[in-house]
Order: C-alpha cells, then structure tokens, then sequence
C-alpha cells in the first residue's frame, strides 16, 4: 500500500455537502457500496490538486471494466472561491465519472473537525491570490464506509488502482 | 512562521536539486538564434489544460550550462493576470503552496520543476489552455538574462 494503512479500519466520519440550488446535496453515504477515494483541495489549486486527480484519472483507467465498484470523489475546500458547480466541472475535466463537491464554511468546520485535519487559508484571504492549506493525503474508504488507507500524493495511477484493487 | 518557512522553502529547493540528474553539455537548447549564446534553458516544458480564469502551473528542467550560479527572480507572461514562482510542500500531513521570490540555479546543473514542488503559478488565465496548445513565458535570473519559454499544454 503506497501510505498510511489505518489497522485496525474505523468508521469514516460523516461528509456531507448541501450542494444549492443548481447542484444537489451529496453525502458520502451516496457511495455506499463503492470502494471511494476522497481529496479535499481547492479548485485553484495549480500543482498538487490537479496533479492527484491526473494521477486518479489513470487510476480509473488502469482498473478497466471494473470502475463502477469505484468512486472518486473532489471535494473543495475553499467556500469563498468554490461553487458547487465550479467544482463539478473541475473535477469532471479530469474524467467524467469524477465527482466534485463544495462544502460550505460551516461544512469545512465540520468536517474538518470530524475528519482530525486542518484547512486555512494562506495569505489574504480578501486577495485572489491566495492558497490554501489542505491535506495531502488522499482518503481511501471502502464499501462498507470504513477508512483503510490515507494515500500518499505523487503515487502512479497504476499503483492507486493496485492499493483500490487490495481494498476490500 | 516567516522564518520556518523560509527553512522549508531552502530544503525543499535542495531537496530539487539533489533530484537534478541532467547537468552537462548535451543538452543544447533548441531555442531562437539570438538566445542561443545563453547558457540558461528550460526544458521539456508542459503545463495542464485548463479553464479561462483558472490557475494553472508550468512544470520544466532549468539547466544551466555556465559555470556561474544565477537565481531564478520571476516569470512574466501576457497569458495571466498573475505570473509567479511557488513551491508545494507538505508539513505533518498538511499540504501547503507557497510563493517563492527567487530560486537557486546552481553551475553546471539543473533545477527541477515538477509537480508536487516548485513550478511556475500561472493565476488568472486570460484564455483557456487546451491540449495542444503553447504557452508562452518569461523566465528572469539575478543576473540579468531572460529566456522565454515555451509551454506544451496536455490534457489534464
């Protein structure tokens, strides 16, 4: 496995995002079933964000016929600048099946205490240039929803979908 | 704060360099005659495509043929609100992105920019960048020199 095994699995916290009135409310329970790897970024995100879902779109490749056990899910960060169709959209230019989802400030809150992670901005946060502190690893929670695996970014597509293959 | 981050910021730019393998004189720079006496190139140049408006980075080898150090100061490009040098790194988990003023392009070597590290920010994208696509850059040294640089644009 290419990063952190979580032995003996637990229970993924909750994630939830209300979506607004062009996208709708998604949960992680939505999933269920799927072997699913979460990413919480930021969609202006230029090097670390696109490069992890590069490296998942070869991921979804390399497991062929097998992608509908799998889900891949984007999940934004960065209320101020995400929408949530801003985020649809950008996770599905990396591949279709891709999922993007927005949280809101208080989902960001939430979640981040639930999942035990930081987020915050870096810089003004009133500046459109700013960036965002997020974390690097990728959640990977298998069909019955527990955590198993927090995979290390910069891993090949080949070798997420060798650890996705495992996960069981 | 500042201070930590400027450690991490020299440690990781170290931690480039002792990533460099491709230093020496066979890497001649295919670039316009006029630029052919600089001894500083990038190359393999790429970047993602991407939307109008959004940000992207430009990933390349920055080789140095002279036997003088330069520094890195900036980048410029007409395509962006926003041309700038940043470097990822992660800290106990976190990931974070921050921008550089200048970096270290030692002799005789080459610096990488790839993803996961230091990179050309590219924020505020005038027009799309769609695979196929060339992105035209400026890169600017402690020394003076300029190179320009241009960008081969992939699918993401």
């Amino acid at each position: 496995m290419h990063g952190t095994v979580m032995d003996p699995p637990s229970a993924a916290p909750p994630l939830v995002a209300a979506g607004d009135t062009s996208v709708p409310a998604w949960s992680l329970k939505d999933v269920a079933g799927r072997t699913t790897l979460l990413f919480f970024g930021y969609t202006s995100c230029p090097d670390v964000c696109p490069t992890v879902l590069a490296d998942w779109a070869r991921a979804k490749r390399a497991l062929g016929s097998d992608t509908a056990d799998y889900a891949f899910v984007f999940v934004a960060v960065d209320p101020a600048r995400d929408s949530p169709e801003t985020t649809r959209r950008h996770a599905r230019q990396f591949d279709a099946g891709f999922l993007g989802v927005a949280l809101s400030d208080a989902e960001v809150a939430t979640v981040t205490r639930d999942w035990g992670f930081a987020v915050y901005p870096e810089g003004d946060p009133r500046q459109p240039n700013y960036t965002v502190a997020h974390p690097a690893h990728a959640f990977v929670v298998d069909r019955r929803g527990r955590l198993r695996l927090m995979l290390r970014p910069g891993v090949r597509g080949e070798d997420i979908a060798s650890d996705l293959r495992r996960i069981r | 704060m500042r201070i930590s981050r400027a450690i991490s910021v020299a440690s990781v730019s170290a931690f480039a360099l002792g990533l460099s393998g491709c230093s020496g004189g066979d890497a001649a720079p295919a670039a316009a005659p006029t630029r052919a006496s600089s001894p500083l190139a990038a190359h393999a140049a790429w970047s993602r495509s991407a939307d109008s408006g959004a940000t992207a980075a430009v990933y390349f080898w920055l080789v140095n043929r002279s036997t003088v150090a330069d520094t890195l100061t900036g980048a410029r490009s007409e395509l962006a609100e926003e041309t700038t040098l940043h470097v990822s790194m992660e800290h106990g988990g976190t990931m974070h992105m921050a921008a550089v003023a200048s970096l270290p392009v030692p002799a005789k070597d080459s610096v990488a920019f790839q993803p996961l590290g230091a990179h050309v920010m590219l924020r505020g994208l005038r027009r799309p960048l769609v695979d196929g696509d060339t992105v035209a850059l400026t890169l600017t040294f402690a020394s003076g020199r300029s190179i320009p640089v241009r960008s081969g644009v992939r699918l993401p």
